[in-house]
């Protein structure tokens, strides 16, 4: 059974031109028949699957997809037509804290973030310390997050994340969280995954890291799918749609 | 309906420990913290006693616990309107991020209400004992009007987080509605003062049967009809279905808007 499959996905979004924020401007609209917004096509009828225990990078242009197709995985939208199907844990690093309180302390934020991933009172209870203790933040955990600095809550963020094991974890962009002490052990903690054999969809703009760290890699172009395999050829394929001349450029680096 | 104690069940730790944030947020770095809880309802009693028994002349006995025992449920209703109408909005960063079920936000702003206002039942009681008011049988009747309230309440604060995720206006609006609905219900006065060709428009207002029904059990120590006791639970009840049935239809598309 794959974990991630996703069949013929389309997924449209209302540009709105103009927020109509008040009612009265809703008013007027309706009476008016104007339309407010176009739709766009944020991807066009996608279909891949991911097996357990892979490391798929999705690699493209900026607004090709990537990012919708990470939050169609972790269940932010739900898509307009076609089908996903996701088996098991998700946990996302798209984006590191968000679901942080300013006014709790880094304990409670624990608690209530790990709630939010699905785990239960007790599970947190017992992976508190191993989180507090990754993210390096000593006495601090017991201060308002709020006076955290932004490398502390990015730290938080991510320990949290990784510890809750997640049977897949969405990495957005290249992560940098802390000193490079720090990033260190992020991709040390990525490589644990690797070993256990859980699955990670990785979105980068980082030729290098894809490589390093993906098996397999999907290359989107203005929300379609036009190319699976292995980091290397999509990647030639990715120069080519870059820029003819680049890609060579690019075989040539690679 | 089924869905909603589904996901109830199933996120009740998340529920309880917002809910519980909710309260400590509320009431962090104030000097007497949890006994805000216990001293606004009882400082909102004295305020209202004082105008409404010795500067406007109610003729009712023992004003003040007449007035509590009616001001209490509404002041659950309307905060848990307030706080749960922000609350989709107020989480939208966290709900364009990561998946979690979005009733969550609504049922926790209330269960955090739910807490205060039991918590606010214990200056009741001193009151009650400080006056010498006797402590009725019909106390016993007492989770018939609880339960319609919260299910009245549940219903709106779906509806109300629903609406103002796609017009901001609402919160604005509630706060409106919610001061005119204050004053033409019978919280302050009992409903003998209105002229009786106005009774029908105080029938149509749910809140009536409900607030009836803990006026009657602990301050006049009766029962309400039959009749009455129905409406307090079937108003609540259909208010829960329409404004949960309105909230799922809508929550898919919240992320657009947020």
């Amino acid at each position: 059974m794959s974990q991630i499959r996703f069949e013929n996905v389309h997924q449209r979004f209302r540009v709105i031109r103009e927020r109509p924020d008040t009612l009265r401007e809703v008013f007027v609209r309706i009476f008016q028949h104007q339309k407010n917004y176009h739709l766009f096509e944020a991807l066009k009828g996608i279909s891949f699957s991911i097996e357990n225990g892979e490391v798929l990078g999705i690699i493209g242009r900026n607004g090709s997809g990537k990012s919708t197709t990470l939050k169609i995985i972790a269940g932010v939208y739900r898509p307009t037509a076609g089908k996903v199907t996701v088996n098991g844990r998700v946990a996302a690093l798209i984006e590191l804290g968000a679901g942080f309180h300013g006014d709790l302390t880094g304990r409670e934020n624990i608690v209530i973030n790990g709630l939010i991933l699905g785990l239960t009172r007790r599970q947190i209870k017992e992976c508190e310390e191993r989180i507090i203790e990754f993210a390096e933040l000593g006495d601090f955990i017991d201060t308002p997050v709020k006076q955290y600095s932004s490398g502390m809550f990015m730290r938080l963020g991510f320990s949290i994340a990784t510890e809750v094991d997640p049977d897949i974890l969405l990495i957005d962009e290249i992560l940098a969280v802390g000193d490079e002490a720090f990033q260190e052990k992020c991709h040390q903690r990525i490589q644990e995954f690797l070993k256990r054999g859980k699955t990670i969809v990785f979105v980068s703009h980082s030729m290098e890291s894809v490589k390093q760290l993906c098996t397999r890699a999907i290359l989107l172009n203005e929300g379609n799918l036009v190319a699976d395999g292995t980091p290397d050829e999509v990647y030639t394929k990715y120069g080519e749609i870059l820029e003819p001349s680049l890609g060579k450029k690019l075989e040539v680096l690679c | 309906m089924l869905q909603f104690f589904r996901e109830t069940v199933r996120y009740r730790e998340l529920i309880w420990a917002l809910a519980l944030k909710d309260l400590r947020v509320r009431y962090k770095r104030s000097a007497l913290g949890f006994f805000w809880a216990l001293l606004h309802p009882l400082l909102m009693m004295v305020i209202l006693t004082i105008v409404f028994s010795t500067v406007m002349r109610f003729n009712i006995d023992n004003y003040a616990v007449f007035l509590v025992v009616a001001l209490l449920p509404w002041t659950f209703f309307s905060q848990s309107l307030s706080y749960s109408a922000e609350s989709i909005v107020s989480n939208g960063e966290l709900l364009k991020k990561l998946y979690i079920a979005k009733s969550v936000f609504p049922v926790s702003a209330v269960l955090a209400n739910f807490i205060n206002f039991v918590l606010s039942l214990i200056p009741l009681l001193l009151l009650l004992v400080v006056m010498r008011f006797p402590l009725h049988w019909t106390w016993i009747y007492l989770p018939v009007p609880t339960i319609g309230l919260i299910a009245f309440t549940l219903g709106f604060c779906f509806f109300c987080s629903a609406a103002n995720v796609f017009f901001r206006d609402v919160a604005h609006i509630i706060q409106i509605v919610l001061s005119a609905w204050f004053y033409f219900s019978p919280i302050i006065y009992s409903l003998d003062f209105i002229p009786e060709r106005f009774y029908i428009f105080f029938r149509l207002n749910p809140l009536v049967y409900i607030l009836n029904g803990f006026r009657m059990a602990i301050y006049h120590g009766g029962l309400p009809t039959i009749q009455s006791a129905a409406m307090s639970l079937g108003c609540g009840f259909i208010c829960f279905a329409i404004g949960y049935a309105i909230f799922r239809k809508y929550e898919d598309s919240f992320v657009y808007y947020l």
